[in-house]
């Protein structure tokens, strides 16, 4: 009776004691990462959430040094992870602005550089 | 709107308040009808039968709340997620993407439903089949408000365990909630009533309920345990945040119901049960449905904090 107990408790004891739950979404990663050096213009944004998103209404745009749009303007949502094409670009900084709205309704955005170049 | 710069939006915290506390009504006090009041009407059938008939025009009323406010808080919700004003948001396009794209409005159309088939169960609540399918309704309607808030949006595991503790703690604090409201209602009848057979269908339905408070405190504080590891994570995050703070804030009001409900079920419902005249049962009476209604108060202020609470970030985000 106490070991069964017991081994229904455990797993409930494990699973809050791992508790790694959020509520409204926040940058988890990038790629690019954030505020990193890549030799080459990416092909693609790519951003991880810390919670699934309403694809709906969660957008990221990409501009360039000289605050030109060098995304297709077509944001991919799946799940927790969002991304967009980029035209080709030269060498310097990009501005990411993103804006999401998750699961639980509630609205959350952001931005983040990177730099291309040698 | 910010209230206080606070980043609280106000218009959305009163809505979801009340939308609330208006859904927790109706399922609390359905349940109260079929468990407590059905249960010991057979000594009194005039204040039963006024109960029957109060229960109804109380699901009805707060019914109608629940649709308005629904609705309201669509819209609310139809501005904040496009970024719009209220009045810019108000178009087919964005209320179309809303209700059809997003998880939110999924469970709207979900309740929206649900609350068509009440209001249909309620117009032919003479008939036992009606009754208790209104009942397994009110409970789909107010268990569906989890998948609204932070519950719906955990992932994994951990997202099962945050829903059904969330769904738990809306059908306890539902029962607690619109059984107040529904005793309230009983004692003033059964003080109208004036006769021997009124007081005592009072003292068995105010004994009935208290005995389910019992087991509504126990799902209501293991339930909320659970949410609050979840949404908090620590002692710190629950003492240095405000999400933490209004949690404590909602705790102490949780605590202040206890106290009246224990004074309720251990001193004035036993005097109830004793033999005397009729004018100190019914001042003992008078007393139950002023606690009640003291109660009522409390946990309305309860869901004005839980209406505050689900818009904000949670605690586990400041750690």
């Amino acid at each position: 009776m106490y070991r069964s107990s017991l081994s229904g408790i455990i797993p409930l004891l494990v699973l809050l004691a791992t508790n790694d739950a959020t509520a409204h979404a926040f940058l988890d990663h990038a790629e690019p990462r954030v505020g990193n050096k890549v030799a080459a213009a990416p092909r693609q944004v790519t951003i991880w959430f810390t919670q699934k998103l309403e694809p709906a209404f969660s957008t990221i745009t990409v501009t360039n040094s000289a605050g030109e749009r060098v995304d297709t303007g077509k944001t991919r949502v799946s799940g927790d992870q969002m991304s967009i094409s980029l035209r080709s670009g030269g060498a310097g900084t990009y501005h990411v602005t993103w804006r999401v709205l998750s699961v639980d309704t509630h609205t959350t955005d952001g931005n983040f550089t990177f730099q291309v170049g040698p | 709107m910010n209230w206080l710069g606070a980043g609280i939006d106000g218009p959305l915290v009163v809505v979801r308040a009340i939308h609330f506390a208006a859904t927790a009504i109706i399922t609390g006090t359905l349940i109260f009808r079929t468990l407590v009041a059905e249960a010991v009407s057979a000594s009194a059938r005039s204040a039963a039968t006024i109960v029957r008939t109060q229960t109804v025009r109380v699901a009805w009323i707060c019914l109608g709340i629940s649709a308005a406010s629904g609705m309201m808080w669509l819209l609310l919700e139809a501005a904040s997620m496009s970024g719009f004003s209220l009045g810019k948001s108000m178009t087919a396009d964005v209320l179309s993407t809303v209700v059809n794209e997003t998880q939110f409005g999924t469970v709207a159309q979900i309740r929206f439903a649900l609350a068509i088939i009440l209001a249909g169960c309620l117009a032919y609540d003479r008939f036992p089949l009606a009754r208790g399918l209104a009942l397994a309704t009110s409970l789909g309607l107010i268990a569906a408000l989890a998948w609204t808030g932070h519950a719906g949006s955990t992932e994994g595991e951990l997202g099962v365990l945050h829903l059904a503790a969330d769904i738990f703690h809306l059908f306890a604090a539902a029962i607690w909630m619109g059984g107040l409201v529904s005793l309230v209602l009983l004692l003033s009848a059964a003080g109208r009533d004036e006769t021997d057979a009124g007081l005592s269908f009072a003292g068995a339905a105010t004994r009935r309920f208290s005995a389910m408070g019992t087991v509504i405190v126990v799902v209501v504080f293991a339930t909320g345990i659970v949410n609050a590891w979840i949404l908090v994570g620590s002692w710190h995050a629950l003492i240095v945040t405000g999400y933490g703070r209004l949690l404590i804030l909602k705790l102490a009001l949780f605590a202040i119901m206890l106290l009246i409900a224990a004074a309720n079920r251990f001193w004035l419902a036993p005097r109830l049960a004793l033999p005397s005249d009729n004018e100190l049962q019914l001042m003992v009476l008078r007393r139950l449905a002023c606690n009640s209604m003291i109660e009522v108060a409390l946990a309305l202020m309860i869901f004005a904090i839980v209406g505050l609470l689900g818009t904000l970030h949670p605690a586990i985000h400041f750690l």
